[in-house]
């Protein structure tokens, strides 16, 4: 049996990591300027807002420190949640799914040795997170009250106890999880849990109308907001222990009760989490061996609609494909609740949105706002392609082998992958833009402005994430969202971000100018109608550009394979 | 039916596969031996189209490979070593699915996907869902797949890998049948036994060369061995008969 202390076993980790570092690819380097960039500007930007907001607040006084006192305990409330979700399922990958386990749990490795790696991983995994987001928020306060080093290792101490309570209890959910349920079944029912947690928070987040507060004659509902915040449970949860830990020591002093609470309860966790693991881990990891015959719909009405549309077999046999595999992954159409529930929010703020109440500005606004909405329908539509269509070659996964060896033209296969994506999101981005603008109440030749420039838009960043997701392939990604979040799917989003800058620039100005000569009754000079059918052609041209470019950069990538 | 011409694979500054010729003809079964690393999967893999050669031409049933792939990969029915396929389709639909691949559609496609799954013993799983398949499932599955549009000639990588022996002995008695029937194949395989049995023909491949090639007897005079086995003549070939010592005295 092993007598190596547990880090011994988080060694293949840090030297992969420190393999992958040394060995750059090709694109590494525009990868880590690209990420590096923007992971610093959301630093550097979060960091200004709380040195501002935290600067701001001493002027209050008393009402200040409440505040950030209040601020602080919200905000690891917030994460108290998050980071039990995330142990939840980075546990069921890190204790149950890993590859590298067979190999671990077949070696005479004690089990609290292998507890203790394991878990360090999951905390580590599931917080990375939030401690990168609460590093420039803490060191914000801590430079705007001028706190003391003592400031900067209480936050550090009362964070990694904060973090590890959530995360012990989010892997013994697992554990018992696991010993019910198969693994690859659990993980099912968690992402279906998560995905409807999600839902539902946003949904009554934002049916709650947080925009009542800033209304001068609902100030009475701030007061009362605030007192909501005090309930009687929130003293006995870690967040306020760490929250009140914290701002202590922004004072300079320490609050022995709260951090006492804090790193004991953390501690008391992760030594049951330990008998929990070590009572019931070989159980649950025998479990999530065993392969249950699955249960799934055959979708034989699928087959039959099929069969009924005018296309080439080729095409039908790589759409039933797509369509089947697609709606048989729990982790891929059960994004789109998520999806549903945003489109709802989006909707519904149209609906309340009271243009009204601007007196002689409300047509004028409203004509304003069909152009956001246009811009935010085209962004909604890009981030459900870089979710959906981006990910559509990858996805084929290590079976891309029967694509190629098959007489199959690259550019059919793409084809079909183009159009199989632009259907559902076509129909979707022509729904919300319509429906938007008549809740609006938008002017009836914007409707219809909106309506031709999102079904071009459609066109242009289905066709772009197509293309691009063929130049940006990752066969070995565990899952899609993986994809996404590659350098391929964050480059496709910056290009859609300005493709959509450029068109509705292109767009807005003609139509302000049109919709101004209308209001006045005024013909529009013959210079301008020729300056606002050039933004037009060069609005199509932009979209076609861009829609054709990519695919056939897409096929090309795709026959050059190899 | 297969014909290599001249085949080169570079990987930068080193050669993979340098200058290998083949020919398979019709009704053949062609064994193609190596060690491992020699270039065998990286040759059969440019020969079923997924790898593109540095240089060098592919013939599949008279259609050359970069010229028009489509008609080429047409003929060719390809077996890989590990056998990925559409978890979340079942047995039936990954079938038919394939066969759409190849422009078979309407009815003939249920009979011929029937036929095929009865011929790898696989019928009663036809509506499973193929994440549920064992690995030597998974592997005949494919077969059937590389054999539902009736090639002409056959790739077949490493085909016994994971299988039970009844699963081998099935394996063997379909390639002799398609083989009866004109089907060329070549086999890429560790399995010495197997290519004994079973090929007209083997090619050895050693550091990405054709180091020799025949028939087993022409195989066993080349290396001046009167063992009846294939195994020490494909050892003196590549220069592995010092492992063989150690295999013995161990």
């Amino acid at each position: 049996m092993t007598s190596q202390p547990f880090p011994y076993l988080l060694l293949p980790t840090f030297w992969a990591a420190r393999n992958r570092a040394r060995r750059r690819e090709p694109g590494d380097s525009a990868r880590l300027m690209l990420f590096g960039s923007i992971g610093l500007g959301v630093g550097a930007a979060i960091f200004a807002a709380v040195f501002w907001l935290t600067w701001q607040l001493d002027y209050y006084e008393e009402l200040g420190d409440y505040l950030l006192r209040l601020g602080l305990s919200w905000l690891f409330l917030t994460f108290l949640s998050f980071l039990a979700f995330s142990g939840i399922v980075t546990a069921l990958s890190t204790f149950f799914l890993s590859e590298d386990l067979r190999l671990l749990v077949a070696a005479p490795v004690a089990p609290p040795r292998l507890f203790y790696s394991r878990f360090a991983r999951t905390v580590g995994q599931s917080s990375w997170m939030v401690a990168t987001f609460l590093a420039p928020v803490l060191l914000a306060v801590g430079l705007a009250r001028c706190a003391g080093p003592l400031f900067y290792a209480t936050a550090l101490l009362a964070l990694a106890a904060f973090v590890v309570i959530p995360v012990a209890l989010g892997s013994v959910v697992t554990l018992a999880l696991v010993n019910v349920f198969p693994a690859r079944r659990a993980r099912d029912v968690l992402m279906l849990m998560g995905l409807l947690f999600a839902v539902s928070l946003v949904l009554m987040l934002r049916f709650l109308r947080p925009e009542r507060l800033l209304n001068v004659e609902s100030l009475p509902d701030l007061t009362a907001f605030f007192a909501t915040l005090q309930s009687p449970v929130t003293p006995l949860l870690p967040s306020f222990w760490a929250g009140e830990t914290v701002f202590a020591a922004l004072r300079g002093g320490v609050d022995w009760v709260h951090a006492g609470a804090l790193v004991t309860t953390a501690l008391a966790f992760a030594v049951m989490a330990r008998a929990a693991f070590v009572r019931y881990y070989f159980s649950g990891w025998s479990k999530a061996q065993e392969a249950r015959k699955a249960r799934f719909t055959r979708m034989r009405g699928l087959d039959v609609l099929a069969r009924r549309l005018p296309i080439r077999p080729l095409g039908r046999s790589l759409l039933l494909k797509d369509v089947k595999v697609f709606l048989r992954d729990t982790t891929q159409w059960s994004q789109l609740l998520l999806l549903v529930a945003l489109v709802l929010v989006y909707l519904y703020n149209f609906r309340v949105l009271d243009l009204e109440r601007i007196p002689y500005m409300g047509a004028m606004v409203k004509n304003v706002y069909a152009f956001v909405n246009l811009a935010m329908a085209a962004f909604v539509l890009s981030a459900v392609a870089v979710r959906f269509v981006f990910p559509a070659v990858s996805a084929e996964g290590p079976a891309f082998w029967i694509i190629r060896s098959a007489p199959v033209p690259m550019r059919s296969f793409l084809w079909s992958k183009f159009w199989t994506g632009l259907v559902p999101i076509l129909l979707m981005a022509e729904a919300l833009t319509v429906v938007s603008n008549r809740f609006l109440g938008a002017d009836p030749f914007l409707r219809v402005l909106g309506a031709v420039a999102i079904f071009f838009m459609s066109f242009a960043l289905v066709g772009l994430a197509t293309g691009m997701g063929a130049q940006h392939p990752r066969f070995n990604a565990e899952n899609t969202t993986q994809v996404a979040g590659s350098y391929g799917g964050i480059a496709f989003m910056v290009l859609a971000v300005l493709y959509i800058l450029v068109m509705i620039a292109l767009l807005a100005w003609p139509s302000s100018l049109y919709l101004w000569h209308r209001f006045r009754e005024l013909p529009v000079p013959a210079r301008s109608q020729a300056w606002m059918a050039l933004c037009g052609l060069a609005a199509i041209a932009l979209s076609v550009g861009t829609f054709w470019a990519s695919m056939q950069k897409g096929i090309r990538s795709l026959e050059d394979m190899g | 039916m297969i014909l290599v011409e001249n085949l080169v694979k570079k990987y930068g500054a080193f050669t993979a596969v340098d200058g290998v010729s083949l020919e398979v003809a019709s009704g053949e079964i062609h064994g193609f031996l190596g060690p491992n690393g020699a270039g065998k999967t990286t040759t059969i893999r440019i020969i079923a189209g997924l790898l593109k050669p540095t240089s060098g031409r592919v013939l599949i049933d008279g259609q050359d490979l970069s010229v028009s792939p489509e008609a080429a990969k047409a003929s060719l029915g390809f077996i890989p070593d590990r056998p990925f396929i559409y978890e979340k389709l079942t047995a039936g639909e990954f079938l038919r699915f394939h066969g759409g691949l190849y422009g078979m559609d309407g009815d003939g496609i249920g009979h011929r996907v029937a036929e095929v799954l009865e011929l790898f013993e696989l019928t009663k799983w036809e509506g499973e869902l193929v994440e549920s398949f064992s690995h030597g499932m998974k592997q005949r599955l494919v077969m059937c797949a590389a054999f539902l549009h009736r090639p002409r000639a056959v790739l077949v990588d490493e085909p016994m890998v994971g299988l039970d022996p009844r699963g081998a002995r099935l394996i063997k008695q379909v390639f002799r049948h398609m083989s009866a029937r004109g089907v060329a194949i070549l086999m890429s395989t560790h399995t010495l036994e197997v290519a004994h049995e079973m090929c007209d023909r083997i090619s050895i491949i050693q550091k990405g060369r054709i180091i020799a090639r025949g028939t087993v007897d022409d195989l066993r005079r080349l290396a001046g061995s009167a063992d009846e086995q294939l195994t020490p003549v494909f050892l003196k070939l590549t220069g592995g008969a010092g492992l063989q010592e150690i295999d013995e005295d161990l």
